[in-house]
């Protein structure tokens, strides 16, 4: 099968399973979907001023730069080398290429859906949205091309067992070591993002001219990457589901222990399913928690120190509010995760529909709070007219949205 | 690549981090035969088929599907296998019917003789008139016929089976082995693993044993003859 015959089946494919919400309409799917895309979009337009990049200045045009381009580097990786019917396609001979395309235009889908969802503050706001569409899409597309590149130069390297310069950085672990190249891949497309958008935000020539530029070089790259896809994928492909392997937890942090500090006020079933899904989001979604702390921190210290400042107030909101989303998505994933094989633990003990949801809540509220509890803090004192108390509000409603979700995406 | 056999397997390592799975083992499987895969839960048995069907990459050694390198040569050693493991994937989105057509325009068939073998596939393992069911919807016998049939499809010169009778009728797995007798009478070789040490004792004509992890014990001959008068998972 030519590459072109195989990609054209490949989407066919796609085509078929992403129109399977609307042949066969079941609440669930399209609650799981519909759900928080819609939380995600009226919160950007009800925030509207305080997330909107200032796109007149460098660097305002570097941090749009940097929000079209964070998305599309972070999820590269997954979109690449974790599709759940990778091995069932090589299997079946569709050449890596084939599948290089696919998963490049899969990626493509994101940093445009990304761009459009940027845009909707502009839009709010009634600002003119064609100079921030110019520079959201130039760092989209960069970093598009260069996570390509990035990702698959990475696989080859781990594939070939070849360390990277920067390895020592990140510890005694020999497997984190081994992987380094693939820590550091979402590095460049993020600075290429930034370096694409501060130059389409220049005034170097006409604005066609620099976007037609970095197109160019964006797309150029794209040749490489594949070269580089191919060459990785028989041997890296299997590796990255070793990659994925978690061993035992250690015992210092962590445990699953039922009814613990205020958690003892809930109805005992609902401790119960807190406290799984607690330590399942904990273990699963490590990174969700481990990144909040210091975000936090250092956001609830900057606005004690400078909570008068809009332009501070604003990064601190877009970060923030960026990681509750995220940590929502966490939650959500946890139900797709459960849909028809976990289930049958909860059916079996007696877990009701109310009992789980509740338990869910209080789960992804505390996982929350990690962001919620120190920027409440720093917000009621640091801000003139405090209302850090809206941190919490928003913690537990995007809780709510997200373990609604969770719940419907889990389905019977 | 037609005249190499089926598979081939040389001094395949493979650990995983500190624990070492795979020590050494070499085997070949010879066109028409049957070798058994047997050994306890965690001794290794998936690991080394993961290792031949390249979903897995083993720390030393080679592994030659038709003469065909797994890891260099894909393509070739894809269109020579097939493949039932497990745990199948099945796109939850598609019917059975869909899925099959998808599988027959990846490898390649023939439309309408594709159709024609898909039917019969079906009929044999009786899945007819389930072609329209949702994979999502199917339950785990008929998902795993479901792959079964997928995985003969191409008529492939050596097919892999991972626990493949677990969750069949009794019926079904009757002529999901008569079918297999067919393929094998055809110039077809099967490496089949299972829990079932009498099913292996009395269907296969030798046997990989992998009593621990790291240890491994090709039965042939008196060996095997001995083996299966007594099937056990003790080292031999």
């Amino acid at each position: 099968m030519t590459t072109t015959g195989a990609v054209r089946l490949l989407l066919s494919l796609d085509a078929r399973r992403l129109t399977d919400a609307v042949r066969h309409p079941r609440i669930g799917a399209w609650a799981a979907v519909v759900l928080p895309v819609a939380l995600a979009a009226a919160g950007m337009w009800m925030a509207g001023e305080s997330v909107r990049p200032d796109v007149s200045t460098g660097d305002g045009v570097i941090l749009l730069g940097l929000l079209a381009a964070a998305p599309v580097s972070i999820q590269a990786y997954p979109i690449l080398f974790r599709a759940a019917d990778d091995a069932f396609l090589r299997r079946l001979g569709i050449p890596a290429r084939a599948l290089f395309g696919v998963r490049g235009l899969r990626l493509l889908a994101l940093a445009v859906a990304v761009v459009l969802a940027l845009m909707i503050p502009f839009v709010s706001t009634a600002q003119p949205v064609a100079r921030p569409l110019a520079v959201a899409m130039a760092a989209a597309v960069a970093a598009w091309a260069v996570s390509l590149w990035a990702q698959a130069r990475a696989a080859v390297r781990v594939g070939e067992g070849r360390r990277s310069p920067f390895a020592g950085f990140l510890g005694p672990d020999p497997q984190l070591a081994a992987a380094a190249s693939l820590v550091y891949a979402p590095l460049y497309p993020l600075l290429a993002g930034a370096a694409a958008a501060r130059f389409v935000g220049s005034e170097v020539a006409t604005m066609p001219v620099r976007l037609a530029a970095v197109a160019a070089v964006s797309l150029a790259l794209v040749p490489l990457a594949a070269a580089a896809f191919a060459r990785a994928l028989p041997r890296f492909a299997p590796r990255a589901g070793e990659l994925a392997y978690a061993p035992p937890p250690d015992a210092s942090g962590g445990e699953l222990i039922v009814g613990h500090g205020i958690a003892r006020l809930l109805p005992a079933a609902v401790q119960a399913a807190r406290a799984r899904d607690a330590v399942v989001l904990g273990r699963r979604y490590r990174w969700a928690s481990r990144v909040a702390w210091p975000v936090s921190i250092v956001a609830a210290l900057a606005l004690l120190r400078g909570g008068r400042s809009p332009d501070l107030r604003t990064a601190v909101t877009l970060a923030c509010g960026l990681l509750l989303v995220a940590q929502a998505g966490t939650v959500i994933a946890l139900g797709r995760a459960e849909r028809g094989r976990l289930r049958w633990l909860d059916r079996g003990v007696g877990l009701g529909a109310a009992n789980r949801l509740l338990g869910r809540w209080t789960a992804a509220f505390g996982q929350g709070m990690a962001i919620a509890l120190p920027l409440a803090f720093g917000w009621g004192i640091g801000v003139p007219g405090g209302g850090g108390w809206l941190w919490l509000a928003a913690a537990a409603v995007v809780a709510a949205v997200a373990s609604l979700a969770s719940m419907a995406a889990a389905g019977r | 690549m037609t005249d190499a056999l089926p598979l081939s397997v040389r001094g395949l390592r493979k650990q995983y981090r500190r624990r070492l799975v795979l020590d050494g083992v070499t085997f070949d499987v010879r066109p028409g035969e049957a070798v058994a895969l047997a050994g306890p839960n965690g001794a290794g048995k998936s690991t080394l088929i993961g290792c031949i069907t390249a979903d897995r990459v083993p720390n030393a050694g080679e592994v030659r599907i038709c003469g065909a390198d797994p890891f260099e040569r894909p393509r070739e050693a894809a269109a020579c296998m097939g493949f039932v493991p497990e745990q199948p994937f099945l796109y939850p989105e598609l019917s059975v019917a869909e899925l099959l057509r998808f599988v027959a325009a990846a490898r390649r068939l023939d439309a309408d003789a594709s159709a024609a073998e898909t039917a019969r596939l079906l009929g044999m393992l009786g899945l007819a008139g389930a072609e329209q069911t949702l994979c999502r919807e199917l339950s785990q016998g008929m998902g795993r016929k479901t792959a079964i049939v997928a995985a003969l499809l191409h008529r492939p010169r050596m097919i892999v089976l991972d626990e493949a009778l677990n969750g069949l009728d009794r019926t079904s797995a009757e002529r999901l082995v008569a079918e297999l007798d067919a393929c094998r009478a055809g110039g077809a070789a099967v490496l089949i693993s299972s829990h079932d040490l009498d099913f292996l004792a009395g269907w296969c004509g030798r046997g990989l044993l992998l009593p621990s992890p790291g240890t491994w014990r090709l039965l042939e001959g008196g060996d095997w003859d001995a083996w299966r008068k007594a099937p056990s998972l003790a080292p031999v």
